[in-house]
């Protein structure tokens, strides 16, 4: 074992030359690994490198024979291209042992759904662990840590972030490489503030164009266009030239302001390490070779200008270096590893077997096995980290501390782990107005297990305008919310799930003197509800003043129902309250244009001293479609009129309690955004203490029965049977004899147990009587206190006593039976039965 | 309120439907109002005439729209004059002295059907009262527990009463209702229970299900027919009808009394069958195309009326919302700027009229071109059809040939018979050969003529309501928009003048 180093020694942060970094390799060139202070790279003192298994520690023949390989590959790689950088071929590893890179990876398929693919892969390294630079930054890193390293210490460079995700990938059945380049300043640093948020782009909505309609038969022509073409021509161009024209400006515009925000060119353009992950194609559907950003987790096509060079590529099999050119960036890579002309590789004889499919290879591979035997083939020795583990708990946490934070372009993101917070928060985007981010325009943030089910809130800082958004599951079925502030009668708009209400209410938008509710699928065929309110003026009900907004007015709307004949089927009614009129529009009928309508002046109510107005005729008015039908009988309108008139009593009622319900809606709000609790499913026995408290209940309980069960098994021959020194095979002598033994010994038992509680009760009853006698002795010299003692005690003894003969009578009553019930036991008893039957 | 013991039976008259009505009626200031206004009988949706002592139903044909009537506890003996209210829904003839069951066919709507308490001894005459939801025959004289059988009709029937019949007393009255009527759920005031049921369908399985099982063949066979007579009304509307087979063939031998004395020549009646075939099989295949064209016309010109209405129908409604702005105006103390609304108002109204007009006579305009085209197509098609059918044409060659062969056979067989006088019978035999094709012949232009007639008498049906429908259309538009314009113009003059008054 080698000698571990200290861990806390700092690096020399001074920029190595090439002559140094020769020097270090040709050190480096003594297959001997003997690690120098310059290979540790920064300190990591949370994990004990002592509980690393052996294989961390130290090299076997076949990994030593692999970076004797490794070490030939690279003299001669360093004696053909003098001009060209070092590779990264056999770093040395946390506990200082030199591990050639391929050996690293570790290709592990981990037990959660979301680490199937290769985006949920890709975001959760990204996720999961928090940058180192590589320092510098032009320059390989000297130590290059095992995944599972990695992972638990949750920090990395981008070469450990590489590996972490190129293993995980590897287990998910993806072809996928590590590639060792060149990339530009921005992606090295992991700098995002020039990006926009991937959440602020708008989703692009594909939009399923209706197809079509086949031109019909007998379609009607359109009506002749008796506009000048001429002139429309003109028209047109005139716009057309105006929107060039702003186009242009709009151009320009945004090149300027691209200008403006243009970084200052990079002095290290090209030379910055960078190492990311590549995918090639064929495997898992992948229908083209694309590069993952480990650091970001995002996708770049191969040709992306952010990817200036590579260097070389590797995965568990094999290990390739790049001979093509790369001074204009990838543009024109191929990566047909098995181009020789293109790629040259460490082991031979593998390429082609990883590049093809290896379904496909299956049945010839024995045959090249034999000649691969011939070629004496080096196999890639296998992986010495031990298998990738990620508990649920540190799954769910996701960010290192639970936490994560991105700046973007005029956008900073926050990331929270579930249950980290208390109010459920587990995303928020600030945007910002400015490239500094200093003034805030948007917030939005984003919930998860909340007990109220919201689920998204925004705030606009310029308009104050709050929206948030519901999950189903409310008893207000609230969906969403827009507001200024939750003080009720103010401007905002509610969208409710219709179908868990029972009136089937839509949405309600309030303003200050107007409230509008539409509905959904009511039996009544109400869609639409619109109230006017005049001032707030004081109405005494119930013996108190309250502060209440009159209604002046109020629509309502109706959708057809076709049981009614359209003419008497009410499409609308407005109730004009302020004006003491009520409006009735009919539907349609169905060739018609024209609605018929009503107009109905309400007769005034009986006051102090006026009678009741009569109902006259004058009082309705109206216009009938066809002139030939029946006119409306007085008694039917005046019944129309009396049953409009208990409606706007209705109407009023429906309105009032709408605005309770706002008003207990908001309060409620309140009350929830100041205290919120956080939903644990009952499937979360992590969190969910009852859950847990209940499982282990279970599991006690299951436990408890197996003891009793075990208990109940008790062998009752084992002590007599013992006495007859364990014969194996029992005689029926022998078993006569056990079978007396233990029915003597139980009978001895019950005697006993007889016996002793008899002499419970003599002593008992001695004592009593030694009581007694010393209380007739000294009873006229007693004090008042010792006598209540004394008949305290006798009582106390008495009952004792009359339990103890109790027990006894019990005991007779049932130790015959007991010693029957044993008897029959012992009958069946497997060993004995055979003797007696 | 009613005097009982005055007994002396009763018909029912005008005077005794008027208070009957008016103390029925609506009270407080609506009986007011209707007072005032008169009662229309047609109107009347309910009407209660019990004890009154009524022996005769009578003077109730106005009541049309009635759809509650109670005639309980009189002495009525014949169900009649009944026969116009179609709209009753529940009808309440109990306690009274009824003996057969008649005059209800007319009143198909009715749910509610109570006869209790009369001399009913057979449920009859109820075929058409398919909505019966609940019936009533408590007290009567049902003797047969068989009457039960025919309440199996009544899909809908819930709830029955047959309590105090003679029925009753029998034994397994109850298990037999319940097995025969299994959709019931009350019978003589009670709710059936599970157990009953139980117990009825064990007795009865068997029975019931005989029962069922030739009420499935009845359907099946009625099932059967119907789609057979379907079929026979798509060939009539292809004008091919019994032409799928040898029935023309059949139909010219049919009447001809010669024809069977003669011997039929083989080969005739396939070709014949074959020709019939042809212009059945092209028939229908035309007859689909037809259906088709004609349904492609309808759907075009109800999308472009639809589409037209609704344009219409917005300009209407904007033009409205304005005006009722206007009228709200009256309270305007300012009489010039009243004055200039509504002159406005009025301007905007002769306007609309235009507009509405135009688009009007755009859609009539629309509307005639393609049924023009509609009407060239569908002639073409028809003209293409009854080329076709001269088809008949080949029919009348085979009858000829027929004809011919026939007569050299039957003259070479005269000559081998009867050698002698072989010219007198010649004769005979000619004209009943010549008659039996002649016959044939007729047959077939019989058919043909027929087809061609109604297939062009089909055409120029169609053609003509379609254009008499669209015409029809057009006036009512027009007068509907007459009709409005004048209204708002006559509202707009009416509110000028209460201004300068």
């Amino acid at each position: 074992m080698e000698v571990l180093p200290e861990v806390d020694c700092e690096e020399d942060v001074t920029i190595t030359d090439d002559e140094e970094d020769d020097d270090e390799e040709s050190s480096l060139s003594n297959i001997r690994i003997t690690p120098t202070v310059t290979h540790i790279a920064k300190p990591r003192p949370q994990v004990a490198l002592s509980k690393c298994p052996s294989s961390y520690k130290e090299n076997s023949s076949q990994e030593k024979l692999m970076a004797a390989m490794a070490e030939n590959f690279r003299q001669q790689y360093a004696l053909l291209y003098p001009d060209r950088k070092a590779l990264l071929l056999c770093p040395v590893n946390e506990c200082s042992v030199q591990k050639f890179v391929s050996t690293t990876l570790r290709s592990t398929l981990l037990p959660y759904p979301e680490l199937y693919d290769w985006e949920g892969c890709a975001s959760f390294v990204a996720d999961y662990l928090s940058l180192e630079l590589l320092d510098p930054p032009f320059e390989l890193p000297k130590q290059l840590s095992s995944p599972t390293w990695v992972l638990q210490t949750q920090r990395g460079t981008c070469f450990d972030f590489s590996i972490v995700l190129c293993s995980l990938l590897l287990g998910a059945g993806y072809n996928a490489y590590c590639v060792s380049g060149y990339a530009t300043k921005e992606m090295c640093l992991l700098d995002q503030s020039r990006q926009e948020c991937p959440l602020l782009q708008p989703q692009i909505q594909d939009k399923t164009e209706e197809p079509k309609k086949p031109m019909k038969k007998y379609s009607v022509k359109p009506p002749r266009d008796l506009h000048s073409n001429f002139e429309r021509r003109q028209e047109e161009k005139q716009q057309a030239e105006a929107e060039a024209a702003t186009l242009k400006k709009q151009l320009d515009a945004e090149r300027l302001q691209k200008e403006r925000e243009r970084p200052p060119p990079d002095p290290l353009r090209g030379l910055r390490v960078h190492c990311w992950v590549l995918l090639l194609s064929g495997n898992r559907e992948i229908p083209e070779n694309f590069f993952i950003d480990p650091l970001t987790g995002k996708s770049y096509s191969t040709t992306d200008e952010n990817f200036l060079g590579i260097e070389s590529v590797w995965n568990h099999q094999n290990y390739w270096v790049n001979k093509q050119d790369c001074t204009f960036g990838c543009n024109e890579m191929t990566f047909d590893l098995g181009d020789l002309s293109k790629w040259e590789y460490v082991l031979c004889g593998q390429s082609l077997s990883i590049i093809s499919d290896p379904k496909t290879l299956e049945e010839p591979e024995d045959e090249e096995e034999e000649e691969m035997d011939e070629l004496k083939v080096f196999e890639m020795p296998p992986s010495w980290v031990t298998t990738i583990d990620i508990s649920p708990a540190d799954m769910e946490m996701r960010y290192p501390g639970g936490m994560k934070v991105i700046e973007y372009r005029k956008a900073k993101l926050e990331k929270f782990a579930p249950y980290l917070l208390k109010d459920g928060l587990v995303t928020k985007l600030t945007t910002y107005k400015d490239l500094d981010c200093t003034k805030a325009s948007t917030i939005k943030e984003w919930f998860k297990h909340r007990s109220d089910h919201l689920d998204e809130r925004e705030l606009h800082t310029d308009s104050n305008v709050t929206t948030e958004h519901f999950r189903p599951g409310r008893s207000d079925a609230l969906k969403y919310h827009r507001y200024v502030t939750l003080v009720p009668e103010t401007e905002r708009q509610m969208d409710f799930y219709s179908h868990i209400r029972t009136d089937g209410l839509a949405r309600r938008i309030e303003k200050p003197f107007e409230m509008t509710e539409t509905f959904e699928n009511r039996t009544d065929f109400l869609f639409y509800r619109n109230a006017v309110y005049g001032k707030q003026i004081k109405v005494i009900r119930a013996g108190e003043a309250l502060e209440q907004r009159p209604l002046q007015r109020v629509e309502e709307r109706f959708h057809r129902d076709h049981s009614k004949p359209a003419s008497k089927d009410v499409a609308e009614r407005i109730f004009v309250v302020s004006d003491r009129r009520i409006q009735v529009t009919f539907h349609l009928e169905d060739d018609r244009i024209i609605p018929a309508w009503l107009n109905f002046i309400k007769p005034k109510e009986a006051a102090d001293s006026q009678k009741a107005q009569a109902f006259t005729p004058q009082m309705v008015s109206g216009f009938q479609v066809d002139p030939s039908t029946k006119p409306y009988t007085n008694l039917q309108l005046y019944e129309m009129l009396v049953e409009l008139m208990r409606e706007e009593e209705n109407v009023e009622l429906h309105i009032r309690d709408s605005e309770k319900e706002v008003r207990s809606i908001l309060s409620s709000r309140e009350k929830e955004d100041s205290n919120t609790d956080l939903l644990i499913s009952i499937y979360n026995p992590t969190r969910n203490e009852m859950a847990r408290l209940h499982m282990e209940e279970k599991e006690r309980m299951a436990k408890e029965k197996k003891q009793r069960q075990k208990e109940k098994e008790l062998d009752l021959l084992a002590p007599s049977q013992v006495r007859l020194g364990l014969p194996e095979v029992l005689t029926s002598q022998d078993a006569l004899q056990l079978k007396t033994d233990c029915l003597n010994e139980f009978k001895q038992q019950l005697f006993n147990k007889a016996s002793l509680i008899q002499s419970r009760i003599e002593k008992e009853t001695e004592e009593l009587q030694k009581k007694q006698l010393w209380y007739q002795k000294n009873y006229l010299t007693m004090s008042n206190e010792d006598e209540d003692d004394y008949l305290a005690y006798c009582s106390d003894a008495m009952f004792r006593i009359h339990v103890l003969k109790m027990r006894l009578i019990r005991h007779k009553e049932r130790a015959p039976q007991k010693y029957l019930a044993l008897e029959e036991k012992l009958k069946r008893h497997p060993r004995l039965a055979s003797h007696f039957l | 309120m009613k005097d009982l013991t005055n007994d002396e039976p009763k018909v029912i008259d005008e005077e005794m439907l008027k208070q009957a009505i008016e103390e029925q009626g609506p009270q407080g200031q609506a009986g007011d109002i209707s007072k005032k206004e008169g009662i229309q009988y047609e109107d009347v949706l309910q009407l209660r005439l019990d004890y009154r002592n009524i022996l005769k139903i009578f003077h109730l044909w106005h009541f049309t729209s009635l759809t509650k009537l109670q005639l309980d506890n009189n002495v009525i003996e014949r169900i009649e004059g009944l026969e116009n209210l179609t709209n009753l829904v529940w009808l309440d003839l109990s306690f009274n002295n009824i003996q057969v069951i008649e005059g209800l066919e007319a009143l198909v709507k009715l749910q509610d059907l109570s006869l209790f308490n009369n001399r009913i001894s057979v449920i009859e005459n109820l075929d058409t009262l398919q909505n019966l939801h609940i019936l009533s025959f408590g007290n009567n004289a049902i003797a047969q527990l068989e009457n039960v059988l025919y309440l199996r009709k009544f899909k809908h029937l819930r709830t029955l009463n047959l309590a105090g019949n003679l029925i009753c007393e029998e034994e397994s009255y109850k298990t037999f209702v319940t097995a025969y009527l299994p959709d019931l759920v009350y019978l003589d005031y009670r709710l059936l229970d599970e157990q009953t049921r139980e117990t009825a369908n064990t007795k009865y399985k068997y029975a019931v299900e005989a029962m069922q099982q030739n009420e499935l063949q009845e359907q099946q066979a009625m099932e059967a027919q119907k789609i057979s007579n379907e079929e026979l009304q798509l060939h009539k509307d292809a004008f091919v009808e019994f032409l799928n087979g040898p029935q023309l063939f059949d139909s010219m031998f049919d009447e001809d009394p010669d024809g069977e004395k003669l011997a039929l020549l083989p080969g005739m009646e396939s070709k014949m069958e074959a020709l019939c075939v042809q212009i059945f099989d092209a028939g229908l295949t035309q007859h689909a195309q037809r259906t088709a064209e004609v349904e492609s016309f309808f759907t075009c010109s109800h999308e472009a009326v639809a589409d037209n209405r609704q344009k219409a129908a917005q300009i209407a409604a904007d033009f409205e919302s304005s005006r009722r702005q206007v009228m709200e105006m009256q309270q305007i103390t300012d009489v010039e700027l009243l004055e200039d609304n509504i002159s406005f108002c009025q301007e905007q109204a002769s306007q609309l009229s235009e507009t509405l007009m135009s688009l009007e006579l755009q859609l009539v305009d629309q509307l005639e071109d393609i049924f023009k085209d509609f009407e060239r197509n569908i002639s073409d098609m028809v003209g293409g059809f009854i080329e076709y059918v001269h088809t008949f044409a080949q029919c009348r060659d085979l009858e000829n040939q027929h004809h011919e062969q026939q007569l050299e056979i039957a003259l070479a067989t005269l000559e081998k018979v009867v050698k002698n006088d072989i010219d007198c019978y010649k004769d005979t035999v000619t004209n009943a050969v010549s008659a039996s094709h002649d016959t044939h012949l007729l047959k077939i232009d019989n058919r043909e003529d027929e087809l061609l007639t109604r297939i062009n008498s089909w055409m120029s049906g169609l053609l003509k309501s379609i254009h008499d429908e669209e015409v029809k259309r057009n006036r009512k538009r027009v007068s509907e928009i007459r009709n409005y314009v004048s209204y708002v113009k006559d509202e707009l003059e009416d509110m000028r003048m209460s201004e300068h008054h």
